[in-house]
């Protein structure tokens, strides 16, 4: 009886944390309506505010060059790129100073001579170097639409905002089988879930693609140079202000990125971002929020890899109980609640990887869905480690910067289909 | 509940335009004129968050069903006069069946935990059905127990037809039907004579029309919402598990949701709601699998021994071949009514056919195709076809025919019209409309009157009251008695005292379940009583143990004469040989 009632009673806690996350994540293709208001609005023309577009870069001399010239390439017709390099990384700065000369006023560097070098801390350098009205932040081996910036500003202009989020898309999704399921991640957080987030009033930005008036950030300090994830740490805060974010998704203007180039970098990346969300839930800034709604969204968001690991484990092992033990039928039916919800959240994710496809002109075979099925229940497996992971290393105090390594993946242009074997992948640099 | 207010605005605005419309149902009063060429009303889609709207997703005006004055009145008058039919002398007419009378029991069984059945449950219908019926009758038998009998039960009955009159307006309204012809299709629905028999009935398939009827709503959600397509796969699912039969409308459904989602959301509403289905579908397999009662097997029931039998029950013939089973079954209904089985039919295949020009026909699409499919099965030679089959037609029957009478209304008025037509064409119009319509109503009316007159008057229980009546007053000790009664009985006889199981044995149990075979050593030695019911007379052919005692059996009480007559026969223990 005991058993029956504990296993029931986690089931269903489960299946409601399972079916709450689904309701979320596909906020986005709720009605035509909300999918249509996820779009940018066509431009009037009108390029009327300054950009200061904050590019850090460290060891990333392999894809940097590129980066600037893509940006150098944009429709509008006031921005200042300011490239940001480590004291210590002449390689990086020599591809910075070499893009400075080649478009003086356009491309400035700043060096950033912070002992332990972090991103919120390269940004935090070049703030007081932005002349323009809207602070940009990209990273180094992003590929930027020509438009995005005449799109952000009309965003602005229309809709009042003090920050623009526009979408980041990892493209790579035939590198390899965690690659998928992370490029999908992506297109289901910026396609969806953020706009859900903007709507509620509380949103943890993303680390680029971000755009932010220029006083509204100083006003702000900047970025937390103490946090693991600067970018959530700055929406909360802003969020929690009051202030207007806007989320915008077009499929043509999103920034494209590559996947971290293994596995082991990509469950550093997630043991970080992990990290950074508990740092922001342990800040308490998300408690200023004025709705009892925002909080809870606040908590739950915040909380979500640390249920997501403890799921990851729970749910093999209440099914092993109801199929082993001498349950009721009942009691057994009940346990299958949290695999209905996993199952239906399966089959989004296919219609998810059709769309992407479709959106992204990307060729989705069918050997590609079944790694996004096969492949469902590892990734699971590595999500749980990164958040298991991020525990153990903020109970023993280790919050340093592990730095996700770039590789230039996404920057093939043709989608052969396989992993390209040129680029060097390097570890993450440990500082 | 919400309600679109019909507009000119089709879900796939482009080939609506594209194709002109032969039978289009539009500038209904009421409707609000849509203000952007694309569809869009001009206010901007945008649910914040967002920096704007797009012009791609067109908002259609909705207004909110429960703030419709002129709906809610109509609905509700409608409503009454529906339940007021179908309530009254519901007890006395039509006659109590077996089917009835299994599923009560059924039902009477969870609410006493005894599991799903008296008897072992042996997979012959999903069990949510009378799971169903035993929550609807539950507060009624907490006040009175002795209650729990087939005819009081069927108030139960009222409340389900109740919800599935009021879906079938939601229904029309959300499929575009003007408002009198919603109105039109929930009068059809509750009111025809023969749905006034049926869903008096305490039947599986009035409970599954209630969740098909739902599902439909939700696919025809004027929000286009994804969770409501969702919701509307749980409800096909949960329709399907109250009766099995509900497969066959499935495809019709998925024509709705196709035609009223939107380009942009469709593959995630459609497979939403599909994996939905499948997934609620799969715990009744699921629920067979943990029991170890998937796969046949010696001593135990199964699933697929369950779905087996279903298939292989013998065949009623051809429906239309004179002197089968089928066609008795069909005469039957037509007896009742003629206009909304054959009306509803010819209307679903004239919305079929005209589905290139017509929007109303586009719109319908679904409730159509479901008429037609359920009529391609019934026809099938080899099938076996229940007189309750048509109950799961009736609501796509009633909405097909009003229908087609708007676009009909909408031809005769409006086709051809010029901005400034002669006030005398109007006038001729007008006349014409007006002499259909009462051509229409000089037909059915008078013979609806009939068959609902009967419905309201006639008493066909008095025997069964009688012969219930008897076994509670006259039998001296029920507790030690053993009487074989069929299933409309069996709740009188366990209400008076005999034993449920192995006292009041429903009748074919005797010969057919080998666990109440073991407790007659003796067979028909066994039995005290028999109530020989018109059912139990029939099948005693084939039944043995029954056929014996009721050779061996004297009447000791006789409640009405011939064919319906009930006899309590008493077994010549002694002196039989």
């Amino acid at each position: 009886m005991f058993t029956s009632v504990v296993i029931s009673a986690i089931s269903v806690a489960l299946f409601w944390i399972a079916a709450l996350t689904l309701w979320w994540q596909m906020h986005a293709w709720r009605t035509p309506e909300t999918l249509a208001s996820t779009r940018f609005d066509r431009p009037d023309g009108g390029d009327r505010l300054a950009f200061s577009l904050l590019l850090p870069a460290r060891h990333e001399q392999a894809v940097l060059e590129h980066t600037i010239a893509r940006l150098l390439e944009s429709g509008h017709t006031d921005y200042e790129i300011i490239v940001i390099v480590g004291h210590d990384d002449p390689e990086t700065a020599a591809v910075a100073d070499r893009a400075a000369a080649g478009a003086p006023g356009r491309v400035r560097v700043v060096v950033d001579h912070n002992e332990a070098k972090n991103k919120p801390k390269a940004l935090n350098t070049a703030l007081p170097h932005c002349r323009g009205d809207i602070v940009g932040v990209f990273d180094a081996e992003d590929q930027v639409h020509p438009q995005l910036l005449s799109h952000v500003d009309h965003a602005f202009r229309a809709t009042g905002a003090d920050v623009v989020q526009g979408g980041v898309q990892l493209i790579n999704f035939h590198s390899s089988w965690y690659s998928l399921r992370n490029c999908l991640e992506y297109f289901f957080w910026f396609r969806s879930r953020l706009h859900l987030h903007a709507e509620k009033g509380f949103i943890p930005l993303g680390g680029n693609t971000v755009f932010v008036r220029t006083e509204v950030l100083r006003e702000a300090g900047g970025w937390d140079q103490n946090c693991l994830a600067e970018d959530c740490d700055l929406g909360v805060r802003l969020s929690s202000a009051g202030k207007k974010v806007v989320v915008a998704y077009d499929c043509d203007m999103v920034t494209r990125e590559e996947t971290p180039g293994s596995l082991m970098s990509l469950l550093k990346q997630r043991t970080r971002w992990n990290q950074g969300f508990l740092q922001v839930y342990r800040k308490k800034d998300w408690q200023r929020l004025p709705g009892r709604g925002q909080r809870w969204l606040a908590r739950y968001t915040l909380m979500t890899p640390f249920m997501q690991a403890a799921s990851g484990v729970i749910i093999p092992v209440n099914f092993a109980v109801a199929v082993f033990l001498d349950v009721p039928v009942g009691v057994a039916i009940i346990t299958f609640l949290p695999l209905i919800t996993a199952m239906v959240t399966f089959v989004f994710e296919i219609v998810g990887l059709h769309d992407f496809g479709r959106q992204y002109g990307l060729r989705v075979r069918f050997v590609h869905y079944l790694k996004l099925v096969v492949g469902g229940p590892f990734y699971q497996v590595m999500l749980a480690g990164a958040a298991i992971r991020a525990v153990w290393r903020e109970q023993r105090g280790r919050n340093e910067w592990e730095l996700t390594s770039h590789t230039g993946a996404h920057l093939e242009t043709a989608p052969s289909g396989a992993a390209p074997s040129g680029a060097p992948i390097r570890e993450d640099a440990h500082r | 509940m919400t309600a679109t207010v019909p507009t000119a605005t089709d879900p796939q605005p482009a080939d609506a335009t594209a194709t002109g419309q032969l039978l289009p149902v539009r500038h209904l009063p009421g409707s609000r004129r849509p203000a952007g060429p694309d569809g869009t009303d001009g206010t901007g889609a945008g649910t914040g968050g967002g920096p704007g709207s797009s012009p791609s997703a067109p908002a259609r005006p909705v207004v909110r069903f429960r703030s419709s004055r002129p709906d809610l009145l109509l609905c509700g008058v409608l409503l009454l006069v529906i339940v007021l039919v179908q309530g009254w002398n519901l007890t006395a007419f039509p006659a109590l069946s077996d089917d009835e009378g299994t599923y009560l029991a059924q039902a009477w069984a969870v609410q006493q935990g005894e599991g799903l059945a008296h008897y072992t449950y042996w997979y012959d219908h999903p069990p949510l059905g009378w799971i169903q019926i035993a929550g609807l009758t539950w507060l009624p038998s907490l006040f009175v127990p002795d209650g729990m009998t087939v005819a009081p039960m069927r108030f139960s009955m009222l409340a389900v037809s109740a919800a599935g009159s009021v879906l079938i307006y939601v229904l029309a309204r959300r499929l575009w039907l003007p408002r009198w012809a919603a109105g039109l299709a929930m009068g059809l629905f509750g009111l025809s004579p023969l749905s006034v028999v049926l869903q008096r009935e305490i039947f599986l398939d009035n409970l599954a029309v209630v969740w098909m009827l739902l599902a439909f709503c939700l696919a025809a959600s004027p929000s286009r919402h994804l969770w409501h397509h969702f919701a509307s796969g749980l409800a096909a699912a949960t329709a399907v598990l109250t009766k099995e039969t509900m497969l066959v409308v499935l495809p019709a459904l998925l024509v709705t949701m196709w035609r009223h989602s939107h380009r942009d959301t469709r593959k995630f509403a459609v497979t939403g709601a599909v994996t939905a289905c499948a997934l609620i579908g799969l715990s009744y397999p699921l629920y067979a699998l943990l029991n170890n009662e998937l796969l046949p097997g010696a001593g135990h029931v199964s699933l697929i021994d369950g779905i087996t039998y279903q298939m292989s029950r013998p065949g009623s013939g051809f429906i239309l071949d004179p002197g089968s089973g089928s066609n008795g079954v069909l005469r039957s209904w037509l007896y009742y009514d003629t206009v909304l089985p054959l009306g509803g039919l010819a209307g679903a295949v004239l919305l079929l056919a005209a589905h290139r020009w017509s929007v109303t026909a586009r719109a319908l699409a679904g409730p159509a195709l479901a008429a037609v499919l359920l009529a391609v099965v019934a026809m099938r030679p080899s099938g076996y076809l229940p007189a309750m089959y048509v109950i799961q037609a009736l609501p796509f029957l009633a909405l097909v025919l009003a229908a087609a009478a708007a676009a009909v209304a909408h031809a005769v008025l409006r086709r051809h019209r010029g901005p400034g037509e002669r006030r005398a064409l109007v006038y001729a119009r007008w006349a014409l409309a007006g002499v259909l319509a009462a051509s229409a109503a000089a037909y059915v009316l008078p013979r609806w009157y009939e068959g609902d007159r009967t419905a309201l008057t006639a008493d066909a229980n008095g025997p069964y009251r009688q012969a219930a009546a008897w076994l509670g007053r006259e039998v001296p000790d029920p507790a030690n008695t053993r009487v074989l009664v069929d299933d409309a009985l069996w709740l009188d006889a366990v209400h008076s005292g005999f034993a449920p199981g192995p006292g009041a044995i429903w009748f074919y149990k005797a010969d057919l379940d080998p666990a109440v075979g073991k407790t007659l050593p003796r067979g028909w030695r066994d039995i005290d009583y028999v109530v020989s019911s018109p059912t139990v007379r029939r099948d005693a052919v084939d039944l043995p143990t029954v056929k014996a005692a009721l050779e061996h059996s004297t009447a000791v009480a006789v409640f009405g004469t011939g064919e319906d007559r009930i006899e309590i026969r008493r077994t010549d223990r002694e002196s039989g040989s």
